[in-house]
């Protein structure tokens, strides 16, 4: 065998495998939540039944996905073996058992610490420190020196300070440590969270995978290498004023404006992928991707009607928030989730069903291993789903928000459907 | 190196090379311009093959090297087979022949 290869760094099925069980579960678990509480979407952003969903998108859906896709991505990226498997699954225990407590404490929230809150947090809080110990020794083992590997690695440890944010915000609602108001903290909990943890991670993967899968040689690194920068500064800058008092606004608006920037940045990057790729026809999982990315652009136009403010535009209080939270977190992260998922878990799976065959016996490909019209029909369901929540938003109707509640119910079980079938693939050998 | 004449017997190899497909695009090595030099050496009855990968990274890299080396040893089991993972000079997208690009966007 040769050297330096990424099939033999590949992980462990078993490693892998859970994270995709469990996080369709979660999606689902959190459609069929938001069904029964559309009409929450119309109220104020800091809502239970939001939190409730929320979270349960977050940490149930996305983050479990990722730690998944990780594990298997990390060989791609830093050309180097995951450092453990044991604290993988650590991690995965912890973080399964951490979410259970948490998701009761929101569906309960009073805005009041409650023992839910405690043993939810805490066990996050080790279970991501596992995972940061986890890909910060893995990192540190690969020579590869790379753009991807800059943003994995901060993106991690800005995964971390979410979690023990998230905590800390929930304590000083009883202890009251640093006398400011409870939005800033929340505030700061989300930014870190989704731009410095999700956002982060996400360049760093794309600035790999797609130029590979798109077949495409010369990127604009550059862009990407500018983009680290300045996110990195705008979420630093956002997290150090928090415990500062009396920053001047102007602050912020530059610290957002440099993030802003950052992926504004990511987005050229992308655009300049997809104008020089080799391969033109984009199969169901880039075309996934690339309807994500579309609604990554207007999730940044709506953050930055979020600073107009909602009066301003003649919507009630909270309205802009949601609608730019849901176009970032249902609309972008779990549109490049459910894309992404067809370009990678086929791969480890084919891996662990044929790779011994391989010239031996006629085997199917990876693509064959899930089905291409049950991933067309979510795609379309999905993209309904997200047309039909902006619509109900911004004309204040609830029945749309129903629909396209029910559209997100269906969306998951289809890509459910999908991946279970994947997950336990019945081995082929073509005559 | 990328070699530029094949004999017959070297293209009869290149032919045989043409059932692997990169797992990924679905496309055989050949039409992708993977594989850089064949030589059948038949005084010493050896097989010598250097082929390179998209990227370094590919997550189905040595899966590839070993559908050669068995499709090799099986095809030709009289001769000794080596495959070279070589690095240089790098692939880029130019090195796909135009079946390969047809192909490709089938």
């Amino acid at each position: 065998m040769q050297a330096g290869l990424s099939t033999k760094n590949a992980p462990s099925i078993w490693v892998v495998a859970p994270h995709f069980l469990l996080g369709p579960v979660s999606f689902l678990l959190a459609s069929l939540y938001l069904l029964a509480n559309y009409g929450a979407l119309l109220g104020y952003h800091i809502n239970a039944p939001i939190l409730t969903v929320l979270h349960l998108m977050i940490l149930g859906w996305v983050t479990m996905i990722i730690f998944g896709a990780l594990y298997q991505l990390i060989p791609v990226v830093m050309e180097v073996k995951l450092f453990s498997e044991t604290l993988a699954y650590i991690t995965l225990a912890g973080f399964v058992s951490g979410l259970f407590f948490l998701i009761a404490a929101f569906m309960g929230y009073e805005f009041q610490l409650t023992n839910n809150f405690v043993i939810g947090g805490t066990l996050i809080i080790v279970a991501v420190l596992v995972f940061t110990v986890n890909t910060l020794i893995t990192a540190l083992k690969s020579e590869k020196k790379n753009v991807s590997k800059l943003y994995i690695v901060s993106s991690t440890i800005y995964l971390l300070l979410t979690v023990m944010m998230g905590l800390f915000i929930v304590l000083n609602l009883k202890y009251a440590w640093l006398p400011k108001a409870h939005t800033e903290f929340l505030e700061t909990h989300v930014v870190i969270g989704l731009v410095g943890w999700f956002l982060m991670l996400v360049i760093g993967v794309a600035a790999t995978l797609m130029p590979m899968f798109l077949i495409v040689h010369k990127t604009r690194k550059d862009f990407l290498r500018w983009g680290f920068y300045l996110i990195n500064a705008g979420v630093i800058t956002i997290f150090a004023i928090t415990f500062i008092n009396q920053v001047p606004v102007i602050v912020s608006f530059i610290a957002y404006l440099l993030i802003l920037s950052g992926l504004v940045l990511f987005l050229l990057f992308n655009y300049d992928v997809f104008s020089h790729r080799m391969r033109k026809k984009l199969d169901v999982g880039m075309r996934l991707s690339a309807i994500a990315l579309v609604i990554l652009s207007l999730s940044v136009i709506s953050f930055i009607l979020v600073y107009f403010g909602n009066s301003t535009l003649g919507f009630p209080a909270g309205r802009v928030e949601i609608m730019a939270g849901l176009l970032l977190v249902y609309g972008f992260f779990t549109g490049l989730i459910l894309g992404q998922t067809y370009k990678t878990l086929p791969f480890i799976i084919w891996l662990f069903y044929y790779q011994k065959l391989v010239g031996r016996q006629k085997t199917p490909l990876p693509a064959d291993l899930y089905s291409d019209r049950l991933a067309t029909i979510h795609m379309y369901s999905f993209a309904l789903s997200v047309l039909l929540f902006v619509a109900g938003l911004l004309f204040s109707l609830e029945v749309l928000l129903e629909l396209g509640a029910v559209a997100m119910v269906f969306t998951s079980i289809v890509y459910g459907v999908n991946v279970y079938r994947m997950i336990f693939h019945k081995k082929q050998i073509i005559k | 190196m990328i070699q530029k004449n094949f004999t017959e017997e070297e293209l009869k190899v290149v032919e045989v090379l043409k059932q692997v497909p990169d797992p990924e695009v679905g496309v055989n090595i050949v039409d992708l311009g993977l594989v850089y030099t064949v030589i059948k050496d038949d005084e010493k009855k050896t097989l010598t093959v250097d082929v390179t990968l998209s990227t370094p990274g590919c997550p189905v890299g040595d899966t590839i090297i070993q559908h050669i080396q068995t499709i090799l040893e099986v095809t030709y089991p009289e001769y000794n087979v080596t495959v070279n993972l070589v690095w240089e000079p790098q692939w880029t997208p130019d090195m796909i022949t135009e079946q390969g690009q047809m192909e490709l966007n089938q």
